[in-house]
């Protein structure tokens, strides 16, 4: 799965840890999941998509597998 | 549950296995000579209760760590559940078919825990390492090379001690050699430390 967290991130200027404050993960669970190496849960894209305002579809897009 | 600081539970556990060695060191004596057997069960099982503190530490710890912290510790504590059963079914049948002895057996046992520990705390950071993570040094955490050295100046201390109750080669040699390879890992995790420190400050 892809996803545009990092450039949400960046437009809001916030550090990863900021992120995971405001989302109640761990800084190194944003950066797992910036870089595509974990997906996360149902319930936690829902709150990335609350936090942001967007639909889910607008952050997170199938991968090629 | 609100997320707590690793460095919270770091500490308490710390804190807890230097009272379990302490116990283990002065309640021996004790338990060996107390008269009624109550008082004897009493000081022989006194080095439990620090260890019960730390399983639940280690509860509380998973209760309030997020969904890919409850993922590699529960995927640590399965392969550490899997290998401390095999070697305990090992064991059992070694000492049902006497080729251990009861005190074997009993020396066996007293390592079954620290080996799931260590089985769980290598597993989870073998894990956490496919989802970019440095399990052994989190952000909030002790550092890693702090960790080691406490580990080797209690065994170091608890090798000293028994050197001086007069204990046999093996058990002191076993204890000499695992400080030592405490103490190589925190001068490596030091190392380490200070490499990436210094790469940071290069960066612009």
């Amino acid at each position: 799965m892809n996803n545009h967290l990092r450039a949400l991130r960046a437009q809001r200027d916030w550090s990863q840890s900021d992120l995971a404050e405001r989302l109640d993960v761990s800084r190194q669970t944003v950066n797992a999941i910036e870089t595509g190496k974990y997906d996360p849960s149902l319930p936690l894209a829902f709150r990335i998509a609350r936090l942001f305002r967007q639909p889910i579809e607008s952050i997170f897009e199938p991968g090629k597998d | 549950m609100p997320r707590v600081p690793e460095r919270h539970y770091q500490r308490r556990s710390m804190a807890a296995v230097v009272v379990y060695v302490a116990i283990v060191m002065l309640a021996r004596a004790p338990a060996r000579e107390a008269t009624s057997l109550p008082l004897q069960m009493l000081y022989a099982l006194l080095p439990v209760v620090p260890m019960i503190y730390v399983i639940w530490l280690l509860a509380q710890r998973i209760r309030a760590s997020d969904e890919l912290e409850q993922r590699t510790h529960l995927i640590g504590l399965g392969v550490a559940t899997g290998v401390v059963a095999i070697i305990s079914l090992i064991g059992g049948f070694l000492a049902a078919g006497k080729i251990l002895s009861l005190q074997g057996a009993a020396s066996f046992l007293l390592f079954i825990f620290p080996l799931l520990l260590l089985v769980y705390t290598a597993t989870r950071a073998w894990v956490a390492r496919r989802y970019g993570i440095d399990a052994l040094c989190d952000d909030d955490g002790v550092p890693a090379y702090q960790k080691f050295l406490i580990g080797a100046l209690l065994l170091a201390a608890v090798a000293v001690w028994v050197w001086l109750k007069g204990a046999g080669d093996f058990e002191l040699g076993m204890l000499a050699g695992m400080a030592a390879v405490l103490a190589v890992a925190a001068l490596l995790f030091g190392l380490r430390r200070w490499r990436r420190r210094n790469a940071r400050r290069v960066e612009p």
